[in-house]
This record gives C-alpha cells, structure tokens and sequence, in this order.
C-alpha cells in the first residue's frame, strides 16, 4: 500500500463532518487508514495501492470502491453519511484554467 | 479585462426600505445621467416606474412577477432588448444599468443570471449590489425575514435610510443596529442616504468593474479595509458573532494555488454547499500564472468562469477569497483548499 493518509486528510473529513451537519468522527487505526465511527455505516479510507491508478479507496460496510481523488472520497463518504444529499456536479466552465497569452 | 463592457449594478433591499427613492435621487445626478433601468415590482400594478422622473426610453419595468422566480428569461431577454435598442440607436447610449428588484426578491438568482447568460455575451459585467436597510424597522425586518439577511449579506455596499424618521435610533441603539448588519456581511461599507440623497460615487462603483478607468478595481471590490488584517490569524479571519447563520470570512493565502486545485476546490464547494454559499469573490495567485492574477466569483451555485487580471493590482500577492455563507464552517473551506492543493501537488510529482 501507499504511505497512509495525513493528517490533513483527516482533518479534512472531521470538518467535512461538520460542515455537512451528520453525527460521525474520523480516527486512524494501527495500520494507518481513516475509519468513521459513531455514525449508520462502516467507513474506512486507505490509500490506493500504487499500482492503480486511483489514489484512495473507500470501504463503506464491507463494500470497497476506488476514488480517483480526495474529491471523490468526499463524495462516496458524503453519500454513504447523508440520505439527503445528491450528487450536484458543477462543472465550473470551459474556461481556461490559466490566461491565454 | 473587457474595457467595453457595460456594469450592471443590482439595488435591492426590503419593501419600503427607500430602493425608489434613492435611485430617483441618483437619477437626477450628472453621473446618473446615462443610466438604463430595470425596475421589477412584486404585483400586477407597478408604481415605481411612475415615480422615477427619468428619460422613458431607458426604464423598463417587468411586471411578469418577482423577478428572482423568472429570471433566467426575463432578465436576460430584457438586458438582451436593451442592448439592442442601444446598438440601433433607438434609446440613449447608457453606460450603466441598474436594476431595481422587488423587495421581496432573493437576489441570488438575479446575480446568477448576471454572471452567466450576460456574461457569456461579454457585454454586460456586474457591477455591485447595493442593499437599502430601513433604519426604524431593520432590526424587526432583518428578525423576521430570511430574504432581508440575504439582501443585506450580499451587498457590496449598504445603506442606511430613513435615519431621519428614527429618532429613537439613540447613540446605543445605532451601534447596534451596525453590528447586527455585521453579523451579516462585514465586508460592506454601511452609507448613509439622507431622503434618498447620496453620492453616486460612493453607490455604484462598487463592483470588480470600476467604470471610472474602465478596469477592474479589485481592493474595492474585496472590501480589503473591512477584512482587515489586525487579528493576527494566518489564514482567515471571521467577521460575525457565532450565533449568526450567515457568516463572512476570508481566505489568505501565501503560496500559489495550481489552477486545477482551484478548479477542484471552487467544485467541491458548490457540490457540498453550493446552496449556502451566498457569495464568493476573491483574486487568486496562479502557480502557472504568477504575473496575472485570476478573480473568481460566485452566487450559490453558479461560479463565473476566472478571469485575468493583466497585472496584479498592488504588492500584495496573496490569494484573497471572501465568502458570505449560511452555517458553512471556515476552518472546512480552509482544509479543503489545502488537502486539495496539496493532493494536486503530490500528483504532480508523481506521488
């Protein structure tokens, strides 16, 4: 496996949390992954094994599913914690993500 | 920067909170004197029209119902026959618009409109939300009514009416009556209109688009003197006592964001929260553009695509990003940022 998640991540899951209003808190394991507990369901987070080209993967009740970034973490875990919540994908624009010149 | 490009400014603000007479003030003032207006009355019978003592060919009154619930088409199609009328000549050259809303509409929605089927025109740039607040019933109002919060939250600039009806507005009840509008948007500058009188420099240039240089003006637009930096945090600084829903607060930041980081981070938000962002602008340090700073911002759900600025506007190169928000946590927006950034980076060394 890859080198365990940071600290930010899990950071950044608590405040998810927090921010999306649902009962839960993250804590790291003796093999390093996220898991949240206190909540309906089994969430776990690892980094992806190297070889993939995913970087994390999310177990959510024995049910193991890749994420492609920590964008997509937030959305399987958001998913999972919160029945009210669909999916809203924004793309932001066909903009130019730096100045033409 | 487009320098042909036309403000919009938005006033708003609660029934009987002076938006009419202001703005009839305004229009009888020589800078006022090429402006277009939308006025837009909850009701069958419109009376603000009748009430603004301005050349006819440039008020246009929608009567279709409040404007937030049909903007997207009434709006759009009515800046749309506005322009045109210009082209061909058939009203005067406006070089402003304003549109006055109903007091009872959300200007989320309008804002919206705004930054996206105007922008896509390229003709039409916002150019500021004005919020009026009755001085004698705010406190009642702002209690009361959700849609007055957001009035107020939104505003670039605020305006204190009726000052001269409320006599009880004793020296303590005034500072309050400012702290409770700060509870709401602390970034605004509060002004003062005496019977509808104000100067209309202080009122409508207050948008990224300064009409004045025809250039974008951003230290006003971030009301960078209002998030000031005297609190000695390092990232952000929030500006509304704990109990208040709607917050504002400022994001700082030292090292440059990659323009995917924030990409994914301005999508992230708007998927988890977009219903409560009521506001986001702000001026990014590019990593891939170090030089020409991107300015970002949003209503809710709907982020305007970045733009450029030539040249940074002063020595400070920090990326500056308010936010006004309902029950969105500040240390939530500010890990975000950063796990995302910092996941970009890991990427781009091939982590």
């Amino acid at each position: 496996m890859s080198a365990a998640p940071d600290d930010s991540v899990l950071e950044l899951l608590a405040q998810s949390l927090l921010a999306w209003r649902v009962a839960g808190h993250v804590e790291r394991t003796s093999d390093g992954a996220l898991v949240i507990g206190g909540c309906a369901k089994n969430i776990r987070i690892d980094r992806a094994p190297p070889d993939l080209m995913f970087r994390w993967m999310v177990t959510v009740d024995g049910r193991q599913r890749p994420a492609i970034s920590l964008v997509a973490v937030l959305r399987q875990v958001r998913a999972a914690l919160d029945p009210g919540y669909t999916a809203n994908r924004v793309r932001i624009a066909a903009a130019p993500l730096v100045p033409s010149q | 920067m487009n320098t042909d490009v036309i403000p919009v400014s938005v006033l708003t603000g609660f029934l009987g909170s002076g938006k009419t007479t202001m703005l009839r003030h305004l229009l009888g003032q020589t800078e006022f004197a090429r402006t277009a207006v939308i006025i837009n009355e909850f009701g069958e019978i419109g009376l603000d029209h009748d009430l603004l003592a301005a050349s006819q060919d440039s008020i246009i009154e929608l009567q279709t119902g409040c404007l937030c619930c049909k903007v997207r088409t009434d709006l759009a199609e009515t800046l749309a026959d506005l322009l045109r009328r210009r082209d061909e000549g058939r009203c005067m050259p406006f070089e402003r618009i304003v549109i006055e809303t109903s007091g009872l509409a959300d200007p989320a929605p309008i804002l919206q409109t705004l930054m996206t089927d105007i922008a896509v025109a390229g003709r039409l740039v916002l150019g500021g939300v004005v919020t009026t607040v009755d001085a004698v019933n705010a406190a009642a109002t702002l209690a009361r009514e959700g849609i007055s919060q957001k009035q107020v939250a939104v505003a670039d600039r605020i305006v204190l009416t009726k000052l001269d009806l409320s006599d009880d507005l004793t020296d303590s009840a005034r500072p309050a009556l400012l702290r409770r509008l700060e509870t709401f948007n602390a970034g605004a500058p509060v002004l003062i209109a005496d019977h509808g009188r104000i100067d209309p420099r202080l009122v409508f240039d207050a948008g990224l688009y300064d009409p004045a240089t025809k250039s974008a003006d951003v230290t006003a637009w971030l009301a960078e003197e209002s998030h000031g930096h005297a609190h000695g945090h390092t990232n952000g600084h929030a500006h509304a006592r704990h109990d208040a829903e709607i917050k504002a607060y400022a994001l700082l930041r030292q090292e440059p964001i990659r323009a995917v980081a924030l990409m994914l981070f301005l999508e992230a938000l708007a998927e988890h929260c977009g219903d409560d962002i009521l506001r986001l602008k702000g001026i990014v340090n590019i990593l891939e553009s170090p030089d020409r700073p991107a300015v970002i911002h949003g209503v809710q759900h709907v982020f305007h695509p970045p733009s450029f600025l030539d040249r940074w506007p002063s020595d400070d190169r920090r990326s500056r990003i308010v936010l006004i928000t309902r029950r969105v946590p500040q240390r939530w927006v500010e890990v975000l940022l950063e796990a995302i950034d910092a996941e970009v980076a890991d990427v781009a060394v091939g982590g």
